[in-house]
């Protein structure tokens, strides 16, 4: 019983020091992202609340949350407000199949830095991924306005289309390494002494093109279309309740996606040890932040795709090159 | 017995869950809110996979069934205009009558298979489900396996056909 109640305290302890790092994480990132995106355009970014505007994410936060509540006429309200959770709840859910570093040894008890260490690890990932997917649709519908829907219905089109061009591109690494787990992949990794992505290129570039598509960043963000469908399926929110969804789908999914990248191409927290024991965390944190970067990028410099063009582009050149790409992997793992 | 109680209340709490939404999904009136509950139903039937120890089928319950088939579902289901449409308000009389015998004896041999046969018992601990269930598949169940692929294929084939434009 003690060791029951233990193990539950420390889980419920990992599962905060997880949940609020991501918020807070995700808050700030709306800020480099702010900053970014002027310097790349040629402007300062956010200057005036604090040095370098670092307290802008607080006063944003402060601003949304004392907003009016507005729901439209019309609107499904048990759904309108599912709909956040839905969203928000995924997104933050596959935080806890991601390893953050290696297990060690604290008074004779093995501690892994990790929630959530199950044999189906990558299998939940997918699964929670494209869960959010219902976020959108809801909130879109349940808002009873045109502009809304078409939003969540593209966003709908889009992730059912990546989502098998996300699973049949990871099968290859799965493949090398042989399990689902992410604390194994790592440690396959490690163990062979090379990270995938020098085995998986294909399936590397196919992961990115399906982590802007299901996280909506550009190119592939026709669910907002700010020129066309004012900002899509979150239109009809105000608030905090706006707030809540880039936080799920910009920010917290593109951790997310980011970290997965890296425990299943980059070789999670392997790595010189320049910071002695520190330093696992050290890379993996900086390998997802190198890739979060990347993400926030492209999104500052390239136009948007159509949407037709989105899911021809998944459907009849991605999902055959990921067919070929297992196909070929599974020979050659087979023979070697 | 801790683990073992506890066990217990989150099979009960899931269960609970469980019954709760199926019973949402005959009860309620709105569609979107039935698909809402058939989700909640499909989240809870997983949640019980993993207790039971059945990872793998867990995370299919969750990739194939409730994001795969279900977002197809809504898609349908949020695009039709349901405030246009007449709906049927009362109860489907024939429809009942001949429903319920079958349903009634279904009852009675489901009663009869829970009280007089047996559970099946787990054979030993399964380290990796996932590599099990793939061996057994591939070889003991191989002709199966393949049959319910081709069903499927003949399935999507039969959907193309039906869904294609006529020229």
């Amino acid at each position: 019983m003690e060791s029951l109640l233990y193990s539950l305290l420390f889980t419920l302890l990992k599962v905060l020091i997880v949940f609020l790092t991501a918020l807070g994480v995700g808050a700030y990132l709306t800020w480099f992202e702010r900053k970014l995106a002027g310097h790349i355009q040629n402007r300062l970014g956010p200057t005036v609340v604090g040095p370098f505007g670092l307290l802008q994410p607080i006063a944003d936060a402060i601003k949304l949350a004392t907003k009016e509540t507005v729901i439209p006429r019309g609107a499904d309200k048990p759904v309108y407000y599912m709909a956040i959770i839905m969203a928000l709840v995924p997104s933050i859910l596959l935080l806890a199949v991601i390893p953050w570093g290696p297990g060690f040894m604290v008074n004779g008890k093995y501690i892994e830095p990790i929630i959530a260490d199950v044999n189906i690890a990558l299998l939940l990932a997918f699964a929670l991924g494209s869960l959010s997917v219902y976020g959108t649709i809801f909130s879109g519908w349940a808002s009873n306005s045109k502009y809304a829907f078409i939003g969540s219905l593209r966003k709908a089109a889009v992730v059912i289309a990546y989502e098998v061009v996300l699973g049949f591109s990871v099968l290859g690494v799965i493949l090398l390494a042989g399990t689902l787990s992410t604390v194994g992949i790592v440690e396959a990794q490690i163990q062979k002494g090379v990270w995938f992505i020098v085995y998986q290129p294909v399936a590397f570039i196919l992961y990115l093109y399906c982590m802007l598509a299901e996280s909506g960043r550009v190119p592939f963000d026709i669910q907002e279309a700010e020129a066309e469908l004012v900002t899509g399926y979150n239109v009809e929110y105000g608030g905090m309740k706006f707030g809540a969804f880039p936080l799920a789908e910009w920010y917290v999914n593109v951790i997310a996606l980011s970290a997965i990248a890296v425990v299943l191409f980059f070789g999670g927290w392997d790595g010189p040890k320049i910071l002695g024991p520190l330093s696992p965390y050290f890379w993996f944190v900086a390998k997802t932040f190198a890739l979060v970067f990347f993400t926030i990028w492209l999104h500052w410099t390239l136009p948007r795709f159509q949407a037709k063009d989105i899911t021809e582009i998944a459907w009849k050149i991605l999902l055959p090159i990921a067919i070929l790409n297992v196909i070929i992997t599974a020979v050659v793992v087979y023979i070697f | 017995m801790g683990e073992d109680r506890v066990e217990w209340i989150i099979f009960v709490v899931l269960g609970t869950w469980l019954i709760l939404s199926a019973l949402g999904t005959v009860f309620v009136k709105s569609p979107i809110h039935v698909i809402l509950f058939f989700l909640s139903t499909l989240l809870a039937m997983a949640a019980i996979f993993l207790v039971l120890g059945a990872e793998l089928l867990a995370g299919i319950q969750l990739i194939i069934y409730a994001v795969a088939i279900v977002v197809f579902y809504v898609l349908v289901i949020t695009t039709i205009p349901w405030e246009k449409i007449k709906r049927f308000e009362g109860i489907y009389k024939s429809e009942l009558m001949v429903a319920s015998p079958i349903l009634f004896i279904l009852f009675l041999l489901m009663s009869y298979m829970v009280v007089k046969g047996e559970f099946a018992q787990p054979v030993g601990l399964v380290k990796d489900n996932v590599k099990d269930l793939g061996k057994e598949l591939f070889t003991s169940y191989l002709f199966p396996f393949e049959v319910a692929s081709v069903i499927l294929l003949v399935a999507m084939i039969g959907a193309i056909l039906l869904g294609r434009k006529e020229e």
